[in-house]
């Protein structure tokens, strides 16, 4: 018999959740009752409030305008116009490229990030003299603007005067300096090499708050097994950690996915477009005063992220399960 | 516990008025006092205190009236006034800009001041160009504060080490010097070639001076019989110019160079010609890279029939339709574009003056601002246009042209691609607009 079954038998009028009785804890409990539901609600209501006005309104008062014809240049036809963003946006033929771009992207920067991330949080797991202040050093890219960064590295990366060809051609690596920033290859490869340097950090945190929650014990115990380090990171380090390296990883690819702060610094799409990537586009469009077609970029760059996170999650959990 | 629970009410109560209390915060003014709120837009702290200088003397000569000045950050200042005018609320005096003067107005933002400025006696102190900015289309949206005109910047030791006695008159020129002072192997380069961000201006200079016999001054992407100055022959024979410029007189990664580059380039002494608008002329001033007897500057170069289109560039005070104090606010406008306040805010922003009392000012008839009178004394040669920049597809246009100028330079079109494709745009703008 439930504790709500047994409050209404008594006449009772306050309302009671929980676990069955059997369980000792439930009884600690304070009782959930209409009184407190008014104080909870009473809390919560400013957060909800302010989140509802200042984050859902205007998301999907912004919504709305990818099926309209919202232009800031001229409001006097606002009309309801159906798909036809969506379909000039599929039209165009540089968003199919912006596409391209953007997964090369996500993947060129996530691979090197993740790597770099976990060897580094394996070497800060250790105890060694001023730990705390290269923690420090490294962590230091996480708080840095992601605009700041950008403009940085435009500079570094500059053909003539940056810092990048001035050491590779002091070192001899280079014999003439690379158009690091004009050259549509080269443009890709210096703003991964910025995302990287900038992402790292994430990885970094993430990975080593994961390790330090892997008990000491199990790690004495395969030593004692006589695994060796790399034995022990696959079968030990790694399954422990499996979930935050998920979590992490997906979410490392939406915010890159989402990330335009770094390319906007450095090349602002270009040179001609080649390193656009959505969001970058979608700037663009909003500079434009096109907010119709911008807001239609952007209802499909959710989509096209709550249908890889939704496959994603199912094959982890699919994994766990086997 | 009841105790308690009044508390919190009381807290959330006390929460909840102050939120309320924030919303319904507005302008006006109490006492008779009117309160105007001006909001600038290129913003930056040397120029914010100038303002505020004039805004107290404003305030002096005008009891009863105050002036609250807005400054949001120049990146997300547009933004911002677009949401102020959208709203329709907290807004009297505004900066407007000859690229936002379109978009503003046709979305019914901006208060046409023309019969308020009839009775105005700062009128006929104005230069033709300023009078001619400011009532465009029979409308007055603004006063222009000052103006934006290139001039090219050269490097006198490099041009002299190269054997020229003279600097660059025309485009012909500058590619004979460019190239000739080019040397990848010193990390010397001719000309500061801009790529980048608003690439398409530049494109359109030489252009213009290319066609310039035949331009439409009063919309100088026009020319004379109607069609656009991209279909024009001559049109292609400055592209050809424009890009030998490039391939072998500037730094190969300037496909990329904007502002910040072309400017660096220069003061860095890394270029020997930079084609910009005076404001460089404080920045190069305080190069510790290149003295002053290192460099000059010598008016816009001139296409094959010897002329050239200055284009102008402005920006300027306007104010909002939804001012419930018009009055005091075209006062305000007036007050700032009059006299030598006006003169002292141009020399404080690196401008060319609105007023005619300007050009007997020592300060621009001497040194590098020399060329700018230059150009004003003598218009037949260096006519005076204006750029169809009031559009309201203006900002769609630079992003296209932008970059397709990009795309020729890095070979993934061609230049008469992208004179057809800029003749399409605007001839099918046009016939749209009506």
């Amino acid at each position: 018999m439930s504790i709500a079954t047994r409050s209404v038998e008594r006449g009772d009028s306050s309302i009671t959740v929980g676990p069955p009785d059997h369980n000792n804890r439930s009884r600690k409990r304070r009782q959930f009752t209409r009184r407190r539901a008014w104080t909870i609600l009473g809390f919560l209501a400013p957060s909800a409030i302010f989140v509802t006005i200042f984050t859902y309104y205007p998301m999907l008062s912004g919504s709305q305008m990818a099926f309209r014809n919202w232009n800031l240049n001229d409001l006097s036809n606002t009309d309801w116009v159906g798909f036809n963003n969506f379909i000039e946006i599929f039209a165009n033929a540089d968003f199919w490229g912006v596409l391209g771009n953007t997964v090369l992207w996500v993947v060129g920067s996530l691979i090197p990030q993740f790597l770099i991330g976990f060897a580094l949080a394996l070497w800060l797991r250790r105890r060694f003299f001023l730990r705390g202040v290269y923690q420090a050093f490294i962590f230091f890219p996480w708080a840095v603007s992601g605009f700041l960064i950008g403009i940085l590295f435009r500079w570094m990366f500059n053909g003539e005067f940056g810092v990048i060809n001035d050491l590779l051609l002091k070192t001899g690596l280079i014999e003439t300096p690379i158009p690091w920033l004009s050259d549509p290859h080269f443009a890709m490869t210096a703003i991964i090499i910025a995302n990287v340097w900038y992402g790292v950090t994430f990885f970094a945190i993430m990975i080593l708050a994961a390790l330090q929650s892997v008990p000491d014990d199990l790690f004495e115990s395969s030593a004692i097994d006589g695994a060796g380090k790399i034995r022990t990171l696959f079968s030990i380090t790694i399954p422990y950690i499996r979930a935050t390296l998920a979590l992490t990883v997906l979410l490392r690819i939406i915010w890159i996915f989402n990330f335009p702060d770094i390319i906007y610094g450095m090349t602002g799409g270009g040179p001609a477009g080649q390193t656009h990537i959505v969001t970058t586009f979608m700037i663009d469009l909003t500079q434009q005063g096109n907010y119709g077609q911008a807001s239609a970029v952007g209802l499909i760059v959710v989509l096209v992220l709550l249908v890889f996170s939704t496959f994603y999650l199912m094959a982890m959990r699919e994994k766990k399960e086997q | 516990m009841i105790h308690n629970r009044k508390l919190s009410l009381a807290a959330m109560g006390v929460v909840a008025a102050l939120a309320l209390a924030g919303c319904s915060a507005g302008g006006g003014g109490d006492g008779g006092t009117v309160t105007l709120n001006m909001v600038e837009s290129l913003t930056n702290p040397a120029r914010t205190t100038l303002i505020k200088g004039q805004l107290d003397e404003f305030e002096k000569a005008n009891p009863g009236v105050k002036v609250n000045l807005i400054s949001p950050p120049t990146d997300s200042a547009d933004q911002k006034l677009q949401q102020m005018l959208q709203s329709k609320k907290g807004i009297d005096v505004l900066e407007v800009r000859d690229i936002t003067v379109g978009p503003f107005s046709s979305n019914g933002w901006l208060y046409d001041m023309k019969d308020d400025l009839k009775g105005w006696d700062g009128w006929d102190d104005l230069t033709d160009n300023a009078k001619s900015y400011t009532v465009q289309d029979d409308k007055a949206y603004y006063v222009p504060y000052g103006f934006y005109g290139l001039s090219l910047f050269y490097r006198t030791d490099l041009v002299k080490e190269a054997g020229f006695a003279e600097p660059p008159h025309s485009w012909e020129d500058l590619l004979e010097q460019a190239e000739k002072i080019n040397d990848p192997s010193k990390n010397v380069f001719g000309y500061a070639f801009r790529g980048g961000s608003n690439a398409n201006s530049n494109v359109v200079a030489i252009i213009e001076a290319y066609v310039a016999e035949n331009l439409d001054k009063a919309n100088a992407f026009k020319m004379n019989d109607g069609s656009t100055i991209f279909a024009a022959p001559e049109a292609k024979d400055a592209m050809k110019t424009y890009l030998e410029l490039f391939e072998k007189g500037s730094p190969p990664s300037s496909v990329a160079w904007g502002y910040p580059e072309m400017v660096q380039g220069f003061s860095s002494g890394t270029t020997a010609f930079l084609l910009q608008d005076p404001e460089v002329i404080a920045t190069v001033s305080e190069s510790q890279s290149i003295t002053a007897d290192q460099w000059g500057t010598t008016p816009l170069l001139v296409g094959p029939s010897g002329m050239a289109a200055q284009p102008v560039a402005t920006a300027g005070w306007g104010v909002a339709e939804s001012s419930t104090h018009k009055a005091e606010a075209v006062k305000l406008i007036e007050f700032l574009t009059s006299g030598d306040r006006t003169i002292d805010f141009a020399k404080g922003n690196s401008l060319v003056p609105i007023v005619k009392g300007a050009a007997d000012d020592p300060y621009y008839t001497t040194g590098p601002w020399a060329s700018y009178v230059t150009m004003n004394e003598q218009p037949e040669t260096y006519l005076n246009v204006i750029q169809p920049r009031n559009v309201s597809w203006w900002t769609e246009w630079v992003k296209k042209s932008d970059t397709e100028v990009q795309k020729v330079l890095v070979g993934s079109m061609t230049s008469d691609e992208l004179l057809a494709s800029w003749d399409q745009f605007w001839t099918d703008k046009w016939k749209n607009a009506g």
